[in-house]
């Protein structure tokens, strides 16, 4: 009986963690658009030091995440990426070829991608590094930028709004 | 900070995108491909100081060795001048550009900072900065 009561106890433990994991999943599904006054500097513009969406439409299932991001001045770029992190095709504008993947960490979403393409200066890789946070109505996407080749990288953080 | 003229990169990052947005004559979107990001080293041979936007002329060496020019469009000189950044700063130094690419496929960039490498002279930068 002692036993049994034990395994009950665990069983209910866990099953009450699972839920506990379940509700704290966060969800970025929503249209999102840049809110440049709290942004950081340089995110937006002709030039900024990296390319931020002026906005994001999201869609989120238990095993997907869907993100479109359009722009004034750069062409919309999309992706379906698996939630287990496994890579997946980024659709791109022409010229461009692109691949990532994307995972959730606690309550973040992690996005990482690889850019490619040709130049005068030969075949330019630049990988983008991205992390998502939710408080309430607002997303907070933190981003890196690092050319192959080069010891340098960038570093920004964007703000949105949902619509 | 002083900066130690043998070991530190001077940097100075300039934000444009202010100044573009008052400088600007011309559509970015119509020239430059916001989508290609690019990052450039190289060695500047010329400089065109005038308003509303510089423009550098930067020998950058492929990965064959090979040198190919490249045109920078910069902010004006007002704005290089307020950063500290003079015209004869410029040629002969060893500078990295960050910046987008231009459309038509030529070596032409819009640069959103400018980082000269071993100035000639000293300038008040920050240490975080590349």
């Amino acid at each position: 009986m002692k036993r049994l009561m034990i395994v009950l106890t665990v069983a209910l433990a866990l099953g009450g963690q699972t839920v506990a994991l379940a509700q704290a999943r966060p969800d970025f599904s929503g249209t999102w658009r840049l809110n440049v006054g709290k942004s950081g500097p340089n995110v937006a513009g002709n030039t900024p030091n990296i390319p931020f969406p002026s906005q994001i439409a999201v869609k989120q299932t238990p095993t997907d995440i869907s993100v479109e991001s359009t722009s004034v001045r750069q062409q919309p770029v999309s992706a379906v990426y698996k939630l287990d992190g496994s890579k997946v095709t980024v659709q791109t504008p022409e010229g461009i070829s692109e691949t990532g993947e994307a995972k959730l960490d606690g309550g973040n979403l992690l996005i990482n991608s690889r850019r490619s393409f040709s130049s005068p200066a030969g075949d330019i890789v630049v990988e983008f590094k991205e992390v998502w946070s939710l408080t309430g109505n607002v997303l907070t996407i933190q981003k890196t930028r690092t050319q192959s080749g080069e010891s340098t990288t960038e570093k920004s953080q964007a703000v949105y709004d949902k619509l | 900070m002083r900066i130690n003229l043998s070991f530190a990169a001077v940097s100075l990052g300039i934000l444009l995108a202010a100044t573009a947005s008052v400088q600007a004559h011309h559509s970015f979107s119509a020239t430059y491909d916001g989508n290609k990001p690019i990052t450039l080293r190289g060695t500047v041979t010329k400089i065109g100081w005038q308003n509303p936007h510089a423009h550098i002329y930067v020998d950058v060496k492929n990965a064959d060795g090979k040198a190919v020019t490249w045109e920078v469009e910069s902010a004006g000189p007002t704005a290089l001048l307020k950063a500290g950044l003079r015209k004869e700063d410029f040629v002969g130094a060893e500078i990295i550009i960050k910046g987008f690419l231009a459309k038509d496929g030529t070596p032409t960039v819009n640069a959103s900072s400018l980082t000269l490498v071993e100035a000639k002279k000293e300038f008040l930068t920050d240490e975080k900065t590349p």
